[in-house]
This record gives C-alpha cells, structure tokens and sequence, in this order.
C-alpha cells in the first residue's frame, strides 16, 4: 500500500462494503453530530461553570481538562459501542506523568481525541485555526492548549509547560500523514523534548483500514470498520544527544524519530 | 564590546552551534536563506544570546532579525543592558 497509494486507493473503493456498512454510515455521522452538540454544551454550558467557579488558576485549567477528556471519552464510547469503529490503546498507565513529552504519528482526524481522553491531565500543541473556531475556542483558551505556530512563542511556552510538571501531548508532523509515505517530522517537538521534558514517550497509532485522513470527509467511511490501534512506545533515551549543540541534537533527536516512527509503522502499511 | 568583537563571538557561537563554515558567517549574510537558521533554530540562537549578555532575550527582539548583521544590532542593544 506504501508502495502505491494510487492502486491503494481503488483497491479501497473495490472491496465490497461490509461490518454493517449503511449502519456504520448512520452511526459515524450521529456520532459527529453528537461532538457538535457536545462541544456546543461543553463550551456554553460546563466550562462557563468551570470559570465562573472561584478557584486557583491551575485548578480552574485542571478541570476545564477533566471536562474536556470526559467529553472525548464519551464521544470515543459512542464511536465504538455503535460500531463506527473500534480500538485498542496498549500501555495507556505510562501516560501522563509530570513532564512528559507524548509524540505521536497523525494518520486521522481523530488521534487527538484518543490521547485527549486516555492521558490524564495533558496539555496539547493544537492546530491554531481551532482558536478561530467558536465550537473549540472556549476549551482550547480554558484547558490552555498550545497553537501549533512554529515560532519561538510556542517553543517557549511548549518547554514552560513541560518545566511546570505539565503532560504534554504534541503531533510533530503537524498536519495528518499524506496517504502512502512515512511521517516527516517537523522539529518542534524534538526540539522542545530536549529542552524541557522529563521523559519523552512515543505512541504509534495505526489505522486500518485507513480513514478520516486528510484526502477524505467524514462520510467516505471504509468499506470494513476501521481498527484503531495506539501503542505507547518506550521512553526515548535522550542522554546520547545532551552532548551535542542544541541544533545539532534537535536535529539527530527528530531524523532519530522519523526513523523508528517509519519502521514501527512500516510493518502494518505492508499488509 | 565593539562592532567587530560582537561579529566575531556571532561567528564562533554560529560556527559552535550550526557548524557552519567560519567565512559564510559575514554581516550581510541571511540567516534562513545562506546559513539554513530556521525558527527552532532561532530559539537555541536566543538562548545562547540570552547567556553572553545575561539579559532576558523576547521572542519580538527576534522577529525583524534576517542577517548577522540584525543580530549584531540585537547584541549592541542587550549588552549595556548588563552593566546597568
């Protein structure tokens, strides 16, 4: 399938429709319509709670966190229970410790939502037009999500919130993988994993067969259920690049991280 | 520190840093376009800038930064600074 994305597709459009193909259909687009009509509660009803309520300023964003995570995990219960899709996310208790930087491949839409809802607590790099957006604005701005500019201001506040004891969820491709070829990282995120993280944790996430990619709208659902498979890796040693000149290391950090991300995730796109 | 002293820790911190060649680092060379300094690289370039003058580097000093010689200018200014 890596080979040819193009022989890949058709092959796709061809395989006959089946796992409840129609009821899947009606049962992705409910489940969307729900992540509208829970993020319009969420963001005009719970969170004005959350910051009317007198508290800390770091409690407030705690459980503006909790009230998005919970909202996710119902949005991802719905998604499986009504057989839109299913999933399995191995390793999920080595996630959310302080300082930890998460990376993770973004083959869908919807990757963020499974680490959202399983990482306790985490702090995420988003996409920065969801802060124009009036569905998403108000949890992004309370939860203190981090745009996703590449600029020194999200470096900086990526390694603050690190150094604060903050998780930190980031998807150094930036935008969903293109169909057919290996990730390619933007440097961000080793860069800031050099700087600030306590420990740096890769989750490999694998589609199959591949949907909500970039090239595709919701409604052209796969012809099988699409699996969704989350792996949390092993904690990255990075004491092999403390000794080099930060460019230097940020740069053998992130080719080093392509790499594993590539062979990971090499074996499954074969099948 | 003088105009030259400040070209010259510029060009070792660059060449220590990037391990560029010493005689591309020249006052009107561009940083992105002939030295390949790109964003995140200008963040460790802060840091380090943020070291020698031991004054607080913003992210806005750095924004009309594209040549050596604009980093000179930014050195210059931070510089007294310290011995305020």
């Amino acid at each position: 399938m890596a080979a040819d994305p193009l022989a890949a597709a058709s092959a796709h459009s061809r395989e006959p429709r089946q796992d409840a193909y129609y009821w899947r259909f009606c049962a992705t687009a409910l489940s969307f319509a729900a992540f509208g009509l829970g993020a319009a509660l969420v963001g005009l009803v719970l969170l004005p709670i959350v910051r009317l309520l007198p508290a800390m300023h770091e409690r407030k964003r705690a459980r503006a966190r909790a009230v998005v995570r919970g909202a996710l995990r119902l949005f991802l219960m719905l998604m499986h229970r009504s057989g839109g899709l299913s999933y399995q996310l191995s390793g999920r208790e080595r996630l959310g410790r302080p300082g930890q930087l998460i990376v993770a491949n973004h083959p869908s839409l919807i990757d963020v939502v499974f680490l959202l809802a399983y990482a306790p607590a985490a702090g995420c790099v988003v996409k920065h037009g969801l802060w124009r957006n009036p569905l998403t604005a108000a949890a992004l701005r309370l939860a203190e999500y981090i745009p996703n500019e590449p600029t020194p201001a999200m470096i900086e506040a990526a390694s603050a919130a690190l150094r604060a004891g903050q998780t930190l969820i980031m998807f150094p491709e930036g935008t969903r993988t293109r169909c057919g070829r290996g990730p390619v990282f933007h440097r961000g995120a080793a860069s800031v994993a050099l700087r600030a993280a306590t420990v740096l944790t890769p989750v490999y996430i694998s589609v199959e067969p591949t949907t909500l990619t970039k090239a595709e709208p919701w409604y052209r659902i796969p012809a099988r259920r699409p699996r969704f498979t989350l792996v949390v890796g092993a904690d990255w040693d990075l004491s092999a690049y403390r000794h080099l000149p930060p460019p230097l290391a940020s740069r053998a950090l992130n080719a080093a991280l392509e790499q594993e991300f590539e062979a990971y995730l090499g074996m499954p796109r074969l099948r | 520190m003088h105009h030259d002293d400040i070209l010259e820790h510029i060009r070792n911190t660059l060449v220590e840093l990037f391990q560029l060649d010493p005689a591309l680092v020249t006052p009107a060379a561009r940083l992105y376009e002939d030295l390949e300094i790109d964003s995140i690289d200008a963040v460790d370039l802060m840091d380090e800038i943020q070291r020698h003058t031991g004054s607080k580097v913003q992210p806005e000093d750095f924004h009309a930064v594209r040549t050596v010689a604009d980093l000179i200018a930014v050195m210059q200014r931070l510089l007294p600074a310290r011995n305020d």
